[in-house]
């Protein structure tokens, strides 16, 4: 519900205390990695967060095969609501 | 007495094991809190390992202690820095001393939430009374909730005996600085102290007490920042240990606390005495006798409903254009840069379409224009305020405050010019940038007030008045009479109701004299700083940021003698862009101008504060690691863009480029290639100067092999103190030893003098050091060319400088070489302070 104005407003008083958007990182997924979570086609945003993970949010959570993801090296799956699929690959 | 009883713990949360050394935390891979293990989760909802009692759970919702009927004490922490999401996130599904089963749901988080906005999800299991156990093979192990996991070996946890005889004594009452209060990190670092100390320790809040040995007990004292907490200890080295953990209390438990000022550190404040003092924190430092002047917001009638919505419409409009214009007077007339742009600031905020959205909205649901308004400013605000941190609460004071004065104008309510009178010490639950534009300053001794902090509104005018101000204030102070005689006095954090005359006529003395002082320093403050005997001393200011540029150059700072690049970098998930970074120089840069000197230093991170988005493996010692230019160099592509963001602003300024930590010449070398390299793709023909810091024993002791390859020294007292004398300086009991004023640390920065010297080289200071007045007349005496000092100090240290005489430094300097001890330099150097800058303390 903020939008640039009101962050504008805060970075003047603050200006080290806002952080600005971070800018979309391209990551490329291990051809595997990517073909167990359905293609790229079926990729719709991917981030690395929290030290250890890759954010993807998928068009189509269905085609995503956690067995196939396994055997590409990915150990740890948390599937959220939205398409969202945290891969843990360690740090 | 060892039995071979065990206890089984479960896994708490599915996931990816982790081995604790690879946690990415010192204080968890160091094992401070405990032995245990870390899951990287892929689960959502926190389980309870084993059955117990619930022996703490943190108001934030992220860490949460079992204590076993058997005496196991299990603390379970969710994420790393999640402490920073002030609850949010979290969900706990059980309550303090609620017994719990094994297996059992504790809390619900939102893994999405955390991993997009707090460093990790990685989550510790730790076993914090101690018990060993067989760790399972880690690395890579899927686990699910509820599959045993460690087996506790039972009786054999370390007991230690506490001696109990003697008297009890008390340490004074003091703030904590946390930002956070006191939770797992600081206080393990606190309880890994006291364990160091066979006197049995209490750690006290109001009423409440802790076993300071104890880290759950300590967390379970829920503090926070600002807390009054004391410590009491009894047995023999009960004195050694409340002197020891005070300090280490004062100094955030090894977390890096903000300093209220240079010269005001968070003051013990002690127990009321008596009811005529009321206590508070200091926010600007002094003391001042005055009067008590309260200042009040007056409550303003609103009726919530309106007929004519297009009236409330054009109502709403009417007043917001009123205020913009009111703002645009008030920035145009006001005289300090800051507050023209909270003004401006505030102007925006009028014109942010998520609020006029709102307010519009609720006038068209049949809201008076007024009603409509104040909902939408209260509610964003307090949004602000909840969000868990200091700084943007305290904004949202601001967004009060512009949404008061839209409402005065819906309303047509006339705000009236307050008269004081002389000595005005004013007193108000909290002062709004409206409030203070209008006053009249000259008449104002001093502030007071219940809310805000070190970084409020009143916080920064006051310093920037030099008139004492206390903070926190207990809201009796709301309750004075106006026209008391009060006594502020700052420092010691008290207001007292009925003073002393003869306390009033020493202070009154000493304020005039202190302030003589000062304005005399800050007259003088733009002229040149040189010796007596004529010899001239470049004062430049460390900063990082532009506001501290701006303000730096108007105390008459020759330049920038260390920008410390990290606040770029910091407290965000992922590198500034090219743009950001130009910009950012080039607006410093321009500040400075081309007559001065611009010191860029490069990006001086390393294992103690790592980037989310620069991934590093643990360091068992950071300070021995990974840090400065050896990070650079192994990531040479955040050290290009940071020179060609730098190389940007080349015609602004003097630009220099500081080097951190080097330690061997190849480093100075391979990084003046990538400067060369990025200069040469920018077409840049003039290279900028090119020096390094000294701050590595290495270095100081090789200067004469640097000096022929460098442009200039900066010497880092603080880092190379540490180094050299091998002590940490935030070491709980080595701290006091790390003075820079060691002889051997002097020694070294002779030799780096007389290396730059003879190469035609300049030499700074830009550690704290420099910024210290008793070292003054020592470091010009050294040879050293210029003191980068920080900002608010560039005029008493211009101030001292004036006074001095080269050539008695320099007899002086040879002298404190040849001295035993830190102790023995700094007594050599006492006699030479001038009675007044005993007023400075």
């Amino acid at each position: 519900m903020f939008d640039k104005a009101l962050k504008a407003f805060w970075k003047a008083l603050t200006p080290d205390l806002v952080v600005d958007e971070p800018a979309k990182p391209v990551l490329t997924l291990d051809k595997t990695v990517l073909a167990a979570l359905g293609g790229s086609g079926n990729i719709k945003t991917e981030q690395r967060v929290a030290l250890t993970r890759i954010r993807v949010e998928l068009a189509d959570i269905t085609r995503l095969d956690p067995q196939a993801l396994r055997v590409a090296g990915v150990p740890g799956i948390l599937s959220l609501p939205g398409g969202v699929v945290h891969l843990v690959v360690g740090l | 007495m060892v039995t071979s009883q065990q206890v089984e713990l479960l896994a708490p949360l599915s996931g990816v094991l982790m081995a604790l050394d690879n946690v990415p935390d010192p204080v968890f891979a160091s094992r401070l809190i405990g032995d245990g293990l870390c899951i990287d989760p892929t689960s959502q909802v926190l389980c309870a390992p084993l059955a117990g009692v619930i022996s703490n759970l943190q108001h934030t919702g992220h860490a949460i202690s079992i204590t076993h009927a058997n005496g196991v004490q299990v603390l379970l922490h969710i994420g790393l820095d999640t402490v920073n999401l002030g609850g949010k996130g979290f969900t706990a599904l059980v309550e303090e001393g609620q017994q719990v089963t094994a297996g059992q749901a504790l809390i619900e988080f939102d893994a999405d939430y955390i991993a997009l906005h707090a460093r990790s999800l990685l989550t510790l299991m730790l076993v914090v009374s101690g018990e060993p156990f067989v760790a399972p093979s880690p690395g890579g192990v899927l686990v699910e909730t509820g599959q045993p996991l460690l087996r506790l070996q039972l009786g054999q946890a370390e007991t230690v005996a506490e001696v109990q005889a003697g008297d009890t004594q008390r340490s004074q009452p003091q703030r904590l600085p946390n930002p956070n209060g006191l939770h797992a990190r600081p206080a393990a670092v606190l309880a890994q102290a006291a364990k160091g100390f066979a006197a049995t320790l209490h750690l006290h809040k109001q009423g409440e007490s802790a076993n300071a040995k104890s880290l759950v007990a300590i967390m379970a004292l829920q503090t926070v920042c600002g807390d009054s907490v004391y410590l009491s200890a009894c047995g023999s080295d009960a004195e050694q240990a409340l002197k020891v953990l005070s300090e280490l209390l004062a100094e955030g438990c090894g977390e890096s606390v903000v300093a209220v000022a240079p010269e005001a550190q968070p003051v013990a404040v002690p127990e009321p005495v008596d009811s005529n003092e009321l206590r508070g924190v200091c926010a600007s430092p002094g003391s001042a006798f005055g009067h008590v002047v309260q200042l009040t917001e007056s409550v303003l009638q609103i009726s919530e409903l309106a007929t004519d919505q297009r009236h409330e419409r054009e109502q709403l409009q009417q007043a917001l254009a009123g205020a913009t214009a009111q703002l645009q007077t008030l920035c145009d007339t006001t005289q300090g840069k800051a507050q023209a742009e909270i003004f401006n600031a505030h102007q925006e905020l009028l014109e942010d379409p998520g609020l006029l959205e709102q307010a519009f909205g609720l006038i068209e649901q049949g809201k008076s224009a007024a009603f409509a308004w104040q909902s939408a400013t209260h509610e964003t605000a307090t949004l602000f305020k909840g969000l868990g941190n200091r700084l943007l609460a305290e904004r949202a004071l601001d967004l009060d405050d512009v949404g008061q004065r839209v409402l005065k104008l819906i309303l047509g309510v006339q705000d009236c010019a307050l008269e004081l009178p002389d000595l005005a010490i004013l007193i108000a639950e909290q002062l709004t940038p409206s409030q203070t534009a209008t006053l009249d300053t000259r008449k104002v001794a001093g502030f007071a007030t219940v809310g805000g902090g070190a970084s409020s509104h009143v916080a920064i005018l006051a310093r920037a008045l030099g008139l004492p101000a206390l903070c926190g204030m207990s809201p009796q102070v709301l309750a004075l009479a106006n026209g008391t005689e009060v006594l502020l006095d700052a420092d010691q954090g008290q207001l007292h109701l009925e003073p002393d005359p003869q306390r009033i006529r020493q202070l009154t003395l000493q304020r005039a004299l202190q302030h003589q002082r000062q304005q005399q320093d800050l007259q003088q403050a733009a002229q040149p700083a040189s010796t007596r005997d004529g010899v001239r001393i470049e004062v430049s200011a460390n900063i990082a940021s532009l506001a501290e540029a701006e303000q730096a150059v108007s105390l008459g700072a020759e330049g920038v003698g260390l920008l410390r690049s990290e606040f770029l970098y910091l407290e965000r998930s992922s590198p500034p862009s090219h743009a950001e970074q130009v910009a950012t120089y080039s607006a410093i840069a321009d500040v400075v101008g081309t007559g001065h000197n611009l010191v860029v230093r490069t990006l001086d991170v390393g294992g103690d504060k790592p980037l989310a988005y620069v991934p590093m493996a643990h360091e068992a010692n950071p300070f021995l690691g990974m840090r400065g230019i050896r990070l650079c160099l192994e990531r040479p592509h955040l050290l290009r863009e940071q020179f060609s963001a730098i190389l940007a602003s080349a015609d602004l300024t003097r630009l220099h480029i500081m080097l951190p930590m080097v330690t061997q010449l190849s480093e100075l070398r391979m990084a003046r290639q990538l400067l060369e390299e990025q200069a040469l793709a920018l077409g840049i023909k003039t290279l900028p100067k090119l020096g390094i810091m000294i701050e590595v024993p290495a270095a100081a002791l090789m200067a004469d092999l640097f000096a022929p390859e460098v442009d200039f020294f900066s010497i880092g007292t603080n880092d190379l103190t540490q180094y050299t004398l091998a002590m940490d300086r935030d070491h709980p009991r080595l701290a006091s030893q790390a003075d820079s004023l060691h002889p051997a640390v002097l020694r070294l920065i002779a030799t780096t003098v007389k290396a730059a010297h003879a190469h035609g080289k300049w030499v700074g200071v830009c550690g704290a050091l420099a910024s210290e007045t008793l070292a003054v007349p020592l470091l010009l005496g050294l040879g050293v060319d210029e003191l980068s000092v920080s900002v608010p100090l560039i005029p008493s240290i211009k101030a001292r400088v004036r006074e001095l005489d080269f050539v008695a430094c320099q007899a002086l300097a040879q002298r404190v070489l040849g001295l035993e001890s830190a102790g023995q330099v700094r007594a050599a150097l006492q006699p030479l302070v001038q009675p007044m800058t005993e007023l400075e303390s």
